[in-house]
């Protein structure tokens, strides 16, 4: 193997003679083509010697990495009745269940992808079922109950959930970005990714802006902070150990949580060193136009979601998110309409009652069907660049929204694709949604978000523990999970 | 149906509470009652004219074994079994009484008495011992229709008992197990940053929760982990709380906002012209119509509003105070001087009472990130009766677009206020800028005017029920405001010295200073040496001293010498080790802060540890004293309250709003703040803990007291109010909170309320229920027509749940006259109230006050007891064992000889051997 060519980082290896499980998870999922890129350079990186052997092992046992990344539109999808004649062409969901289905014209783009998706319906989140769709991005990843009014609080994303357990692996633990960019505001999100404190992260929407800090830019400020974490860490690694010479062996099992904790923060500093140290990967950007807006909209979308192909395959970070376009219109990503000749995207969703209204709303849906098909076959075409089978089936992709019907927040319109690496069974409709779902046209009055629902959705969080476990993360919950969901 | 599913559900619950409780049965063995023989006595009497509570209460004192001497524990002989009189007067006696039902032949409830080890002191039967213990004392076994067990020989066990677990306890100290040593809390993190600070803000607020042991407690040793998320978290917030706390460079300049209410009149009076305008327009032709419909329309402006609006004096004129989101046209602009408020005005915004009206003062987009933000309002009240007192809230917010938009409540507590109408004052909210998430996240995005908004307001909310109105005239609003520059808690860090010039020595003076405060103790040279390393490591990177100490300093505040609390052991000989260890002076200091300010020990405390004082008994009490009268013992009224009582189901119980149209937010913030108050109030005037189980007062504030049916009780504030038997109110029991979030959020929820019974105020909590849980047949028409407590009975009935319901449910289905938010009901769905049941040992409980009458008469040694075994367990930060038994005994005889006051507990919990040991 191509170990020799690593120079071990003396200080670190020194210091730290772990028998941690937890560590050797963290090892065990190295992949190999971390260490091919390293032939030939000195690469610094936190070994140890007496976890080389199983490093050696995993190298050679897990090479396929693992990737999420989540996608979501605004403003919900078609959903005629089944008495109206548009039901047949411009139906979001497809007709049928299980293996057998059709999709609509909504769909149709996504047909020479059906075997590498799933159509899921039925599936909401508990907490946030009766508030308005203006204030639903927010919490599509987080299942929290950020309410419609008073107090705000969110919790940690379904991404960064994720990317805290394998953010570490690559240069950058997760990518955000959205047409609207930054965080927007609280219950009017323009980012679907926040923090373990529930915080916004905030989005990046100019494509030379993410171009720049994947392959162009280096962090002149990371190696200070970097040096002085060290020195921290040294001096509270110090305070402990003298800490526990004067306690007693009861209590300095205790405080070993303590030590191993410093010892963990301080392998992360010596992870993150050895990206300064990497060059950053050169990538061919000729075909891309980087200076785009919303105002070429299909060729906007398009870009974005090429740099998270190029992210992807370039291993810069195994997560990330895009939030297509802000709820209830009033910004850049209302412009996306245009791609399909129409004007505003949001008041497409108004206007499902005037003539052809379904059939407009349907095209826009369409076009965004249109990319994801794109990039997913992208990926699909992509072999994995030092592993097993395609880059699709090493990455895990959910596209939806978090509206059916009129602002109703239920019935998510869900697809999930990719990752059959990690045991992924595609090719199906999964249909919970019931026979007579919430749909029609508003045509003033109570809007469906405001009755008593018929059908009880089951909690989205479910499917997020499922795809977290097949991700890879030891988990049997996240946020209000009430089980998993076996049939993906 | 409905009430069929409910039953279901209730038992269904019960076991979920059940599987929770588990691991509880070895501590329910170790935990099990004080041996005393006080409910030898197990008829009810049934007169005629019941003696009234407080009677009950005070002939129950005189009933306590624990004013009686204890049992031997102390002896100059190495201690020995008393096997002696077991074979001779113990063992034939439970032979007779136990060994048909848990003998040879069977073993009901899995124990078989005549196998047991008599050898307390080293057999292994010390966990049934207790049982047996806890069953007699409580007068639960033998059942009434089975074997006759004599008082006399009851009485003679339990003695045998008492003293063999006496001494074996004292023996078994030694085994070890029993250690303090752990992390601080999330809230104590965050006090001790405050205190060591002075800086009121939420520091800890991104550290994860922390769970809660089975005592219930969440300081307990064995909980409180660290992880490298925790670890990196804590260097994250100290620095944070260090940029905070510290500054650099000149002040930043003041902005003033100076508000008149004629001035936010003024944009309202030209739609009201612009009205007249089109009328008189409109009819112009017919001057007579003209004259009619000018004067009613005049007439209509003026009017009161039913939400908030502005009154001119002098004419009378009204006009409803509006506000919008968009285009920021209702935004005042600030000054950079401040502006003359007028002394006369003729404006005022009217907020009225009721429905939670408030008024809005736009402020765009320039409030800073940081800083006080001081909020001054003229105000007065309309109304002239000195028991009508309104009360304001403010509230801070911003809507950016139709969807994006927060508001949040940052007064923390309602302000009354008193002035009158023509006498009005300026009342004021110091609100730290920093504080406030989420911000209006737009600000430098988006323009004034544009979309969406980065404009900001504040809300002033009349907060009162029935108060009357509220006038305002004037709100002075400036930000950021310094009292001094640099603040107070720069200085407190960067401390004044003659050798500010000379860095290395005062780098030096400056770290001694914080680490002694932060590490509660006198620090070494080494450690001051090291850390003066790190300093001189960093500080080539650093652009100032401040910026390089800044950074040093995190570390001293994520440092284990900061976040773990007591330290010294003593190495190798575990035999030693395992020895009670007298804490040293600082330790004592750290653990009386945290146990009564959930905090660092402040200086003075520190100082009388350093000189050795603090090991005085008189010094300790007379710091207690002190600690407790100072406002920081609040926290401990809420933190050690809160945790006892489980109050966390309180803050997520969500009531269902159809059956209680009536519930509302300001009710749940009430039912939360009652125990609190009710308990501070009783530590406060050290009243007897018993008030715990009855009191003929509580803590009320307007809108509980309307909830209760308590009359003339007005406003926001809590208030001692006193109670008569009519309002069936007094004490933990019947408090509202309390009852409600032992409910399912519909009904009421009998066994909920038992088990929190047995489990939070008797410490005696039930076994877990058993693997297989036979379901009720709903389907069984008989069942339907049963009420909840047939329901119960008839569930109890099968062999499989009885031994757990039986000890269970009698005490739920006592508190059956109060619903769902604890309110009194004598009917429920048509039938009058059944709250009557027998306990196991065939004592009637009937109702409330027939729990309160038998708690009273019968349980005080308990209820006393598992109050101090809470409150030791709370303040060592650690469950208590066996070994511990021997001193929760003394310290509950002592409380019992002094008269039961909860201040007389806590120093006595201090002072005892046990919270003075390691």
């Amino acid at each position: 193997m191509c170990l020799i060519n690593i120079e071990l980082d003396k200080p670190v290896n020194r210091r730290i003679n772990r028998k941690s499980t937890d560590m050797t998870l963290n090892l065990n999922s190295l992949d190999r083509r971390r260490f091919l890129r390293g032939t030939g350079v000195a690469l610094a990186l936190p070994l140890f010697e007496s976890v080389t052997t199983s490093l050696a092992r995993a190298a050679a046992d897990t090479p396929n990495p693992k990737r999420l990344a989540c996608f979501y539109f605004p403003d919900g999808v078609p959903m005629p009745l089944p008495k109206d004649p548009a039901h047949k062409d411009w139906l979001w969901f497809p007709h049928g269940n299980g293996k057998k289905f059709t999709f609509t014209k909504c769909l149709e783009p996504l047909e020479p992808l059906r075997k590498d998706l799933t159509v899921l319906s039925g599936f909401s989140h508990p907490a946030v079922r009766k508030i308005h769709g203006h204030s639903n991005a927010d919490q599509f990843l987080t299942a929290a109950a950020t309410a419609y009014d008073g107090p705000y609080k969110n919790t940690i994303s379904l991404d960064q959930e994720f990317a805290s357990h394998v953010g570490d692996q690559t240069r950058f633990s997760s990518l955000v970005m959205s047409t609207d960019g930054g965080t927007g505001t609280p219950r009017g999100a323009h980012t679907l990714s926040f923090n373990r404190s529930g915080r916004a992260i905030p989005a990046e929407h100019r494509p030379k802006r993410v171009f720049d800090m994947l392959f162009v830019k280096s962090d002149k400020d990371a190696a200070r902070r970097l040096a002085l974490s060290k020195n921290v860490l040294d001096d509270l690694l110090a305070d402990a150990r003298s800490l526990r010479k004067t306690l007693s062996s009861q209590d300095q099992k205790r405080l070993d949580e303590y030590l191993e904790s410093v010892r963990e923060a301080e392998i992360k500093v010596e992870k993150a060193k050895r990206w300064i140290t990497t060059p950053l990967p050169k990538v061919d950007a000729d075909h891309l136009n980087l200076n785009l807006t919303p105002d070429e909209p299909r060729l906007y979308v398009q870009t974005m979601f090429e740099l998270i192909y190029l992210a992807f395959k370039t291993d810069s970070t195994r997560v990330a998110t895009y939030q297509i376009g802000r709820e209830n219109g009033v910004g850049k990503s209302d412009h996306l309409a245009r791609a399909v000749g129409f004007n505003l995207a949001h008041s497409l969703s108004h206007e499902t009652k005037n003539p052809g209204g379904w059939e407009k709303f349907g095209l826009y849906c369409r076009f965004m069907n249109e990319e994801f098909g794109r990039f997913a076959t992208k990926l699909k075409q992509t072999p994995e660049p030092a592993g097993k089978g395609t880059m699709l089936d090493n990455t895990l992709l959910l596209f939806g929204s978090a509206s059916s019907a009129f602002h109703l927040s239920r019935n998510y319109p869900l697809i999930l694709a990719g990752g059959k690496n990690m045991g992924f069974q595609h090719g199906q409709y999964i249909n919970y949604a019931g026979d007579n779902p919430a749909g029609g046209p508003w045509n003033g009055g109570r809007e469906p978000w405001q009755k008593e629902a018929a059908h009880d959705d089951i909690p989205l969080s479910n499917l997020f523990v499922t795809m977290l476990q097949r991700l890879g993360v030891k988990t049997k919950k996240f946020a209000d999970s009430t089980g998993m969901l076996a049939d993906v | 149906m409905g009430m069929l599913c409910r039953i279901a559900e209730v038992v269904k619950d019960y076991c979920k509470v059940m599987k929770l409780l588990t691991a509880f049965i070895v501590c329910l063995l170790l935990v099990a009652n004080a041996a005393t023989a006080q409910n030898s006595n197990v008829t009810s009497p049934e007169s005629e004219t019941l003696p009234t509570l407080e009677t009950v209460k005070a002939a129950g004192v005189l009933r306590s074994s624990f004013r009686k001497q204890l049992p031997r524990t102390e002896t100059n002989e190495a201690p020995k079994a008393n096997l002696k009189v077991f074979r001779k007067e113990i063992e034939p006696v439970l032979k007779k009484a136990c060994a048909r039902c848990h003998g040879a032949k069977k073993q009901e409830g899995n124990i078989r008495i005549d196998t047991l080890d008599p050898d307390l002191l080293h057999g292994a039967d010390v966990s049934w011992w207790l049982e047996v213990a806890a069953v007699l004392t409580n007068g639960e076994m033998p059942p009434a229709d089975e074997a006759k067990l004599a008082d006399k020989d009851r009485s003679k066990i339990i003695e045998w008992l008492s003293s063999e677990i006496q001494v074996a306890s004292a023996v078994r100290r030694a085994e070890g197990g029993h250690s303090s040593f752990r992390r601080m809390t999330r809230y104590e993190y965050k006090y001790a940053l405050q205190d060591l600070l002075g800086l009121p803000y939420d520091f800890a607020r991104d550290l994860p929760p922390e769970s809660a042991s089975r005592d219930g407690f969440q300081n307990s040793s064995e909980l409180l982990h660290m992880s490298v998320v925790q670890f990196e978290t804590y260097r994250r917030l100290a620095r944070k709380a260090l940029k905070r706390a510290t500054v650099s460079g000149e002040r930043p300049p003041v902005l003033y906002w100076g508000v008149s209410m004629k001035k936010a009149a003024d944009r309202e009076w030209p739609k009201q012209a612009e009205q007249l305008k089109k009328l008189k327009e409109k009819h112009k032709d017919d001057p007579a119509k003209q004259k009619t419909e000018v004067d009613r329309l005049t007439a209509s402006f003026k009017k009161p509003h039913r939400n908030s609006y502005y009154r001119e004096f002098s004419t009378g004129r009204t006009a409803r105070a509006n506000w919008v989101y968009y285009g920021g046209r209702y935004a005042f602009t600030p000054t950079k001087s401040r502006q003359e408020i007028p002394a006369t005005f003729d404006h005022v915004a009217v907020i009225p009472q009721g429905r939670n009206q408030n008024l809005i003062i736009e402020l765009g987009d320039r409030v800073p990130d940081e800083g006080i933000m001081r909020v001054r309002v003229r105000a007065s009240r309309a109304a002239g009766e000195d028991t009508k007192i309104p009360s304001l809230q403010l509230e801070f917010g911003w809507r950016a677009s139709n969807e994006g938009r927060a508001v949040i409540r940052v007064s923390t507590e309602d302000v009354p206020i008193k002035a009158m109408s023509d006498s009005p004052e300026f009342y004021q909210w110091d609100i730290p800028l920093g504080e406030i998430y989420p911000r209006n996240s737009v600000r430098n995005v988006s323009k004034m005017g544009a979309m969406p908004s980065p404009s900001e307001f504040i809300r002033l909310v009349n907060s009162s029920v029935s108060q009357g109105d509220i006038h305002i005239d004037y709100v002075e609003i400036t930000a950021p405001v310094y009292d001094q520059w640099p603040p107070k808690s720069h200085n407190r860090i960067f401390i004044d010295g003659e050798n500010r010039k000379d860095e290395a020595v005062y780098s030096r003076e400056v770290l001694t200073s914080f680490m002694s405060r932060a590490w509660r103790r006198r620090v070494t040279k080494a450690e001051v040496d090291q850390k003066i390393k790190l300093y001189n490591a960093i500080r080539p990177e650093c652009d100032s001293m401040e910026e390089a100490m800044v950074e040093v300093l995190a570390s001293v505040l994520s440092s284990p010498n900061l976040l773990y609390l007591v330290r010294k052991g003593v190495a190798g000989n575990p035999a030693k080790q395992a020895q009670l260890q007298p804490l040293s002076a600082d330790e004592l200091a750290t653990r009386l802060s945290m146990f009564l300010w959930c905090s660092v020990p402040d200086p003075d405390l520190l100082q009388l540890a350093d000189s050795g004082q603090l090991s005085n008994s008189k010094i300790l009490a007379g710091q207690v004293k002190r600690m407790l009268a100072d406002t920081r013992s609040q926290r401990f009224s809420n933190h050690f309250l809160r945790q006892w009582l489980n109050m966390e189901l309180l803050d997520f119980l969500s009531i269902d709003r159809k059956a209680h149209p009536n519930f509302d937010p300001l009710l749940k913030e009430a039912m939360q703040q009652e125990p609190i108050a009710f308990f501070h109030e009783i530590l406060q005037n050290n009243h007897s803990v018993l008030d715990f189980v009855h009191a003929d007062y509580t803590m009320a504030n307007e809108r509980l007291a309307s909830h209760y049916g308590l009359n003339n009780v007005y406003g926001n504030h809590f208030r001692r109010v006193k109670l008569e038997p009519q309002h069936k109110r007094g004490g933990l029991l019947t408090q509202a909170g309390l009852l409600a979030m032992n409910s399912d959020g519909k009904d009421s929820h009998p066994l909920k309320r038992g088990v929190w019974l047995l489990e939070s105020l008797l410490n005696d909590p039930p076994p877990p229920p058993p693997p297989a849980v036979p379901e009720i047949d709903l389907a069984d028409p008989e069942i339907a027509k049963l009420t909840l407590k047939q329901r119960i009975e008839n569930h109890r009935n099968h062999a499989a749940c009885m031994s757990c319901h039986s000890k269970i449910d009698p005490w739920g289905i006592a508190f059956e006259n109060y619903d769902a938010l604890g309110r009194w009901r004598d009917q429920i769905k048509g039938q009058p109230v059944d709250a009557a049941s027998l306990l196991f040992n065939k004592q009637k409980l009937d109702g409330m006050d027939g729990l309160k009458r038998y708690l009273l008469k019968n349980r005080q040694d308990q209820f006393v007891r598992a109050m101090v075994h809470k409150m030791t367990t709370y303040a060592l930060g650690r469950p208590l064992t066996f070994a511990d038994r021997s001193s929760i005994d003394k310290i509950t005889s002592d409380v019992r000889k002094q008269g039961d006051g909860l201040a007389t507990m806590i120093q006595l919990v201090v002072t005892s051997e046990l919270f003075q040991s390691k």
